[in-house]
């Protein structure tokens, strides 16, 4: 039992800082162990769904447990600047990464990011004919052989969402009515697209490039297409994940400290190594996967992408309501 | 199921000053009950009357839903029962081979978390599982043969996974109830089909109905498995309301409509609890002389062996050969141990504190009777009903805000599995006392025995080995619960499930196979103890 207070005495330290998590922890706890070491801080992780974690941050709005909220994906960091429940942070290490990556206001800053790829299973499709845009995927040489994780991957939203930015919400609407019309099936997270396409349940998925570089280290027969990369196509978005100081954080200067070694050569390079990232600042190795600055993506600011999330939401579950 | 037990009897000695005491302290715990699971409630049905509209929901597919939940947690209820009810008389009353290792094996699924249930079914009846990949290597055509996902395979995990809870009841019951009265009607020229139709079934009504109730109850609040397996049910629309579109209106309302359903539920339970009473003679438990099966002792058996396959060798199967060597077995088990440790001392208390409570609660409301009994036990009930994770959001709410002190510990976390469990605790109390001749009691009372006499000298004893069986039951809940503890562990304190579906969402399948095999090991040990002891008869 005195294990089991343990929480209660660590509480009254000052110098610990607790993470709300919700990047996989493979990813983020030898960048934790790393600070902790270096600094002497005490970090504890939460890790959870980034939405679920976020919701959390809400109702602990009026005593707040967190310090550092690190998140999969922009349009949620958006969301609680609106609510206020951020503190913004702005230094020379998160002045290097690029804009689009980053709240115009401070209030997150991106750490790594992964972009919506073409997945598919080599056994299925032969390289050559595997799409090279996502317009093609209306195409009914793949009726029946699409899927796609649901918005409940906020990057599956993210993604309409850009395309709605870009192409406009009647194009979107079209293409995704003949996605549905193509017997796009909707899953409920990215490890079952990725799985199901490793696996030959699917011969094409939709998902995002860490997912690509998990499956071929478990020996899985896919391939991935970086989609729209050819002279004046859209482009393929890439996803920050973000990190934030939580509003009325115990250790706020431990969390902007935490926030800045995430950035820094070493941090970037524990963080991208685990969980093939791509690195945001140009200046990063991003060894095994794609450097950031030879992947085109379309130029949608992050708030202007989560202002898209509601109508892209209503649009998407009008085709079908398992989006 | 209270009035099962209380038949009111005439001239009734009156009320000696001891009772009044005793009166006062059921009014305090019972009004501590009330403090511990209206405050959610409220709150869930203030945030729903506050959204006062479906928002994106239609009338209709609230409807749909319903329909589909309420038909799901059924038709699982009645594959549970098909399941327990053969298990537990072929085990308690006959003389089929390998009976004691049934007993044994057949508690089993309970410590299997339903979500590890379905993962596991997932990979060996999934559309690309062991099963569908060996029938088409086998004709060489890649049809599918097999689907888990989906409705039927929610029906068919969640019956597997909750069997447990009726076997456990009414082979107690059958332990408990006196065989004289089978072996009278037997003797009277009654055929062994005819005993079991007119005397066994009836008397083992209470605890059929509380058994069956504890499965259906678990059906309606299941996330885990069912949102693996792609189901569309209430506590799936949840979450998604509340964690995708963030629409907490939706989702209490949402909510709150699953809460009503439930207590529609206990409250047709009890009018068919009522509607008669059973109570056997004596408080003896005599063992009774196994029913020989001749010829059919062995397909008995292989039909018990049927029923185990299902549910304990193919899913502890599928995990050994996702876990791989004894080595990264051991790793990990070095690794987790403070994982480990976190969920035996949370599960034991909370644990210990359910048994205590819930023995005071049945106690209280048996003694309480009528209206006041039967609200207390129901709102016990509707806490088992709250989805984990909608029982999580409101209780960080409610106790961040005013209990601050008490929220982000792990008591958080012991009060979350009480408002969930205890209702687990006082139906199984519940029935034991019902199946307790009251003429016991009064006699005791008549002698001038204070009621705490009673309770210690004549109740206690009697429902002891339900008592072990309630700790047990919750232990097993509180060790596998996973919705609630991923919002309300405090930050750095994680449990063996907790630990389980980070692996899992990870896709690291070795160490998720790995802990999910050990979770189930510390979980059904406590169980196998207790069984051991009471085979010994220590306890």
């Amino acid at each position: 039992m005195s294990g089991i207070l343990c929480p209660l005495q660590a509480e009254a330290a000052s110098d610990r800082l607790v993470i709300y998590s919700g990047r996989k922890e493979k990813a983020i706890k030898p960048v934790a162990d790393a600070f902790a070491k270096q600094t002497g801080i005490t970090v504890d992780l939460k890790t959870g769904k980034t939405s679920g974690l976020a919701n959390e941050i809400r109702m602990e709005k009026a005593h707040p447990r967190g310090d550092l909220f690190i998140s999969t994906e922009s349009g949620i960091m958006e969301m609680l600047v609106k609510e206020g429940l951020l503190n913004p942070y702005q230094s020379a290490a998160t002045k290097a990464v690029p804009d689009d990556f980053k709240s115009a206001t401070g209030a997150w800053t991106g750490i790594s990011g992964r972009a919506r790829v073409i997945l598919y299973n080599k056994n299925l499709v032969p390289e050559k004919d595997a799409p090279r845009s996502v317009l093609e995927l209306a195409d009914p040489k793949w009726k029946g052989k699409l899927a796609i994780a649901g918005t409940r991957e906020r990057t599956s939203l993210a993604w309409a969402a850009t395309l709605v930015a870009v192409k406009g919400e009647a194009f979107t609407k079209e293409y995704m009515a003949r996605l549905e019309a193509n017997g796009l099936k909707v899953l409920t997270d990215n490890t079952e697209v990725w799985q199901g396409v490793g696996r030959g349940e699917f011969a094409i998925g939709l998902t995002n490039s860490p997912n690509y570089y998990l499956a071929k280290k478990m020996g899985l027969p896919v391939g991935v297409i970086y989609p729209d990369q050819e002279a004046g196509g859209l482009g393929t978005p890439i996803n920050p994940n973000a990190a934030a100081v939580i509003k009325g954080a115990g250790t706020p200067e431990a969390a902007r400290k935490f926030i800045d070694f995430l950035l820094s050569p070493e941090g970037q390079r524990i963080l991208v190594g685990q969980d093939y990232e791509i690195p945001l600042i140009p200046e990063a190795d991003p060894g095994e996967v794609l450097p950031v600055k030879s992947i085109k993506r379309p130029a949608v600011g992050a708030q202007r992408l989560a202002d898209l999330e509601e109508p892209t939401l209503k649009l998407l579950t009008a085709i079908n309501p398992n989006w | 199921m209270a009035q099962a037990g209380s038949i009111a009897l005439a001239g009734r000695a009156p009320e000696p000053a001891s009772g009044r005491l005793a009166q006062a302290g059921t009014i305090a715990l019972l009004a501590g009950v009330g403090l511990l699971i209206l405050p959610p409630l409220l709150y869930l049905a203030s945030s729903a009357m506050q959204a006062g509209t479906l928002g994106a929901l239609s009338i209709g597919s609230l409807a749909g839903l319903a329909l589909t939940t309420l038909a799901l947690a059924g038709l699982a209820t009645m594959w549970a029962m098909a399941l327990a009810l053969p298990l537990a008389w072929l085990v308690v009353r006959t003389d089929m081979p390998f009976r004691n290792a049934c007993r044994w094996l057949a508690v089993i699924p309970l410590a299997i978390p339903s979500y590890i249930g379905a993962m596991a079914y997932i990979a060996f009846l999934g559309p690309v599982g062991s099963v569908n990949t060996w029938l088409s290597s086998l004709t060489g055509s890649h049809q599918q043969w097999l689907n888990i996902y989906g409705f039927w395979g929610g029906v068919f995990v969640l019956g597997l996974f909750t069997y447990p809870y009726i076997f456990l009841l009414v082979s107690a019951a059958l332990e408990a109830t006196n065989p004289s009265v089978e072996e009278t009607a037997r003797s009277l020229g009654e055929s062994p089909l005819g005993v079991l139709r007119r005397v066994t079934l009836p008397m083992l009504r209470p605890s059929i109905l509380a058994g069956g109730l504890l499965a259906f109850l678990y059906a309606l609040s299941d996330f885990g498995s069912l949102s693996l397996l792609r189901v569309q049910v209430f506590t799936t629309a949840i979450y998604h309301q509340l964690n995708t579109r963030f629409d907490q209106a939706a989702a209490a309302m949402l909510s709150f409509v699953l809460v009503l359903i439930t207590l529609a539920v206990l409250l047709s339970q009890r009018a068919l609890m009522s509607r008669r009473s059973y109570v056997t003679i004596t408080g003896t438990a005599r063992v009774a002389r196994p029913l020989p099966l001749g010829r059919w002792r062995w397909p008995a058996a292989a039909l018990a062996g049927g029923i185990l396959s299902l549910s304990v060798f193919i899913p502890l199967g599928v995990l050994l050969a996702q876990t791989g060597s004894l080595e990264q077995f051991t790793d990990v088990l070095r690794e987790q141990w403070a994982f480990i440790r976190n969920s035996l001392a949370l599960a034991g208390a909370a644990a210990t504190l359910a048994m205590i409570i819930g023995f005071l609660i049945a106690f209280s409301a048996k003694r309480a009777k009528g209206p006041v009994g039967a609200a207390i036990s129901g709102t016990i009930q509707i806490g088992y009903a709250i989805p984990g994770t909608v029982l999580g959001l409101s209780l960080i709410l409610l106790y961040n805000t005013y209990l601050p002190w008490l929220y982000g510990t792990v008591g958080i976390l012991v009060l979350a599995y009480l408002i969930r469990f205890l209702t687990q605790s006082v139906q199984g109390i519940d029935a034991a006392l019902a199946g307790i001749n009251p003429h016991l009691e009064e006699a005791a009372r008549s002698l001038a025995a204070s009621p705490a006499t009673v309770l210690r000298r004549i109740l206690a004893p009697l429902v002891r080995p339900t008592l072990f069986a309630v700790w047990t039951l919750v232990f097993i809940s509180a060790m596998k619960e996973l919705d609630a503890t991923l919002l309300l562990r405090p930050a750095g304190f994680d449990t063996l499930p907790v630990r389980v579906y980070i692996h899992t969402v990870e896709a690291e399948y070795a160490k998720a196979g790995a802990l999910a095999l050990l979770l189930i090991a510390f979980t059904a040990l406590p169980w196998l103890v207790v069984m051991r002891l009471r085979e010994k008869k220590l306890v």
